[in-house]
């Protein structure tokens, strides 16, 4: 099946590591441009998310946004934006493709996670005397970030895996190794590569989901309540 | 759209195959996950959920270049794409197949073994009629994903929708990527609104108005 | 009734498990000419110039296009699975022996020729050629006085575009230090190559000779008196499955395709957006191979 012990001598190999297509820059490129797309989608979804879920208008077009972006294929998108901007400016191309892609779970997460607390906790806050943004900040936003970090996990899994086709369209990232190795037929570096990928996937997974626990437990106890 | 006229015949070809590589793992994968989720015991269930996620988050590409070392399938083909993508099904429908699974009421179920009923029989003939809305929602979230990832399986050689993204943009033929966006999103719409038929026709007992799943 | 539906459910998986246990590259006992192409719009035309020319004789072909990279073809070639294939003799022969020497077109042949596998063979190679080559922009020709590889050495900080594989090719980076004493910085432009090197944001890139935009966007081919790339002839790789009679139909599309009509098959491609049944059967037609 696979030489292993090949696999091991290819991390072994400084040169592998080094350099412009070396695995610390190309992890560095992948983490930066993944993360800073999610962040310029946060900017978007967030606050879009909360007032959707804060006053109930737009709901359709969450949901409706939600099943529409499960459907487009990245590799598609990210070729064809390319294409229209040029080869020139095929950076500012990718970061839109993966903002296009982390925007639609990060809305769904913010939407979801206000829209589901329930209304008897949102009414006592106003009968409180809060005003909307104080509901906001100081009762929706915190029982909703769970659901929002949830958005986060799905908007990372998402924007990583197509970083990993960004050397398809002549720029770096882990997915480098994949592309090359298969041409040249080093199969220890296709291997290597996409462990690496698939580390740095389920590392920031569970990350987010540690996160996600431990913002989670207030909410549980109503929600278990409510439902009969 | 010009392109498009010229060359339909070749888009609905690569069109069939691409229904092809997305139909079996659909299947087979929510068969294994249904299966799955309720024979599961329950103390495995954290660890199993864990690991299907952990499965789930990996990148495509990456997990079709990995099987090959992993159970000896050719890169070429579809083979292994084929199973890559229903590895991923069976990740994703696990975590809906136990929801659905745990909004049976007990009550029903209770009743059902009182009144006699075997597990085989409790399972056909109650649970899993009763879970079809739960299962039938997350095969439409999976079966979405499926068919726009399954594209990627063009850089593997696989001769799908996929193709016309890497040919329109090797010869720089924007119609040519836009038809595939086009034709990918299509066949994701026609499995959703396939699956909500098929959910509607399943469960004719649901009075209409009653809380959607 | 809950039993019929358990019932189709049950025959639905069975079948749906036996179509997967048909490998699609298990072929019945048979005759069907199994023809693959390289994921290249230009090796599709000349594939399936090969498959209609077969299937005017009255065989019966299978066609498997796009198979990606070597790695993945090559293996199902050397199995049978595949049984014909347009190959290039230098790259190939590279990928069999990476250590070849040879770059004149005829000792590049005969060097493939004894060096593939068993149970494959080289049929006549064809006077079109599609290699890696060098290039500039004209305005970069101009302004430094290049005209040859060896013209680069004198000039620092220059970038060298490329699929991402040209970084570990003899021909690449290393071999430009090693044979011109060229020093380039490499960037992985991959598809990207023509445009990024015509923005100016490589100084240099690897281009294939038959690419059409080498003419369209008046690039400048750097001459290579040292022989750094090897020549690379269009050759049909064929399995023992392909008889004499293919075989002689298939040297006669080789011998009619010149270097220029292999250029003209990709300018139609590219520029007219045809697919490649239509420019090969146009051709073929042209060439008086098919009626």
């Amino acid at each position: 099946m696979f030489d292993f012990a090949e696999l091991a001598a290819w991390f072994a190999d400084s040169t592998n590591w080094d350099g412009r297509y070396g695995l610390w820059f190309l992890l560095a490129e992948h983490l930066v441009l993944s993360l800073g797309a999610i962040l310029l989608a946060a900017v978007v979804a967030l606050p879009l998310g909360t007032l959707i879920g804060h006053t109930g208008k737009g709901e359709f077009a969450v949901i409706g946004l939600g099943s529409v972006s499960r459907a487009v294929p990245t590799m598609g998108l990210l070729f064809a934006l390319v294409l229209l901007f040029g080869v020139e400016q095929r950076d500012l191309s990718l970061i839109l493709a993966l903002t296009a892609i982390a925007i639609p779970p990060l809305l769904a997460g913010t939407f979801s996670g206000i829209s589901t607390i329930p209304w008897s906790i949102r009414d006592s806050a106003t009968a409180q005397g809060m005003t909307g943004l104080q509901r906001i900040r100081h009762v929706e936003l915190p029982l909703a970030t769970p659901s929002i970090v949830g958005g986060f996990r799905i908007a990372f899994i998402h924007v990583v895996s197509t970083v990993v086709l960004a050397p398809l369209v002549g720029l770096g990232g882990l997915g480098f190794g994949i592309v090359q190795g298969l041409t040249v037929r080093n199969y220890a570096q296709v291997l290597a590569s996409s462990l690496v990928i698939i580390a740095t996937t389920v590392i920031g997974d569970q990350l987010l989901g540690w996160v996600q626990r431990r913002t989670g437990s207030r909410l549980v106890e109503h929600q278990t309540t409510e439902k009969s | 759209m010009d392109w498009l006229v010229a060359n339909w015949a070749f888009v609905a070809q690569l069109t069939l195959t691409h229904l092809g590589i997305v139909i079996i793992p659909l299947i087979v994968g929510s068969v294994i996950a249904i299966a799955g989720a309720r024979v599961v015991p329950t103390r495995w269930v954290p660890s199993t959920t864990a690991a299907l996620g952990a499965v789930y988050a990996i990148p495509s590409l990456a997990l079709f270049v990995t099987l090959p070392a992993l159970i000896g399938t050719d890169f070429i083909g579809p083979t292994n794409v084929v199973i890559a993508l229903s590895i991923y099904v069976v990740a994703s429908m696990f975590f809906s197949a136990r929801d659905a699974f745990n909004q049976v009421p007990t009550s029903t179920t209770t009743t059902a073994t009182a009144l006699g009923m075997s597990r085989l029989q409790l399972f056909l003939h109650v649970e899993l009629p009763m879970a079809v809305p739960g299962l039938i929602t997350g095969l439409r979230v999976v079966a979405a994903s499926t068919v726009s990832m399954a594209s990627i399986g063009a850089v593997v050689g696989v001769r799908n929708l996929g193709y016309l993204f890497v040919d329109g943009f090797q010869r720089r033929i924007p119609e040519e990527i836009i038809t595939g966006i086009g034709a990918v999103f299509v066949i994701a719409l026609v499995f959703d609104v396939g699956l909500w038929l098929v959910g509607r026709v399943l469960t004719p007992w649901r009075i209409r108005g009653d809380a959607r799943v | 009734m809950k039993y019929a539906r358990l019932a189709a459910l049950a025959l639905s998986v069975t079948a749906v498990l036996g179509v997967t246990g048909c490998s699609p590259a298990a072929e019945p006992a048979g005759e069907p000419i199994v023809i693959g192409s390289q994921q290249y719009y230009s090796n599709e035309i000349i594939a399936e110039a090969y498959a209609l020319v077969l299937e005017d004789a009255g065989f019966t072909v299978e066609r498997q296009f796009s198979l990606g990279q070597r790695d993945v073809y090559v293996p199902a070639l050397v199995d049978g699975e595949i049984d014909l294939f347009p190959e290039y003799t230098g790259n190939l022969l590279q990928f069999f022996v990476p250590e070849a020497t040879e770059t004149a077109a005829d000792d590049v042949y005969a060097a493939l020729a004894s060096s593939l596998p068993a149970g494959l063979t080289a049929l006549a190679m064809s006077p079109a050629s599609d290699q890696d080559s060098y290039n500039v922009t004209q305005d970069f020709a101009s302004a430094n006085g290049v005209a040859s590889i060896g013209d680069l050495a004198g000039l620092g900080g220059l970038t060298l575009g490329g699929a991402p594989e040209l970084a570990e090719r003899p021909y690449g980076p290393t071999g430009l230090l090693a044979t011109y004493g060229v020093t380039v910085e490499f960037s992985a432009t991959g598809e990207t190559t023509v445009d990024s090197l015509v923005a100016g944001i490589v100084d240099m890139a690897n281009v294939y000779s038959a690419d059409p935009r080498i003419q369209q966007l008046g690039l400048v081919t750097l001459a290579d008196p040292l022989g750094l790339f090897l020549a690379s002839n269009v050759v049909p790789i064929a399995s023992d499955a392909v008889n004499a009679d293919a075989r002689a139909l298939i040297d006669a599309v080789s011998a009619a395709m010149s270097a220029e009509d292999l250029v003209a098959l990709n300018v139609r491609s590219v520029d007219e957006k045809l697919s490649a049944a239509v420019i090969a059967r146009d051709w073929l037609v042209a060439e008086g191979l098919l009626e």
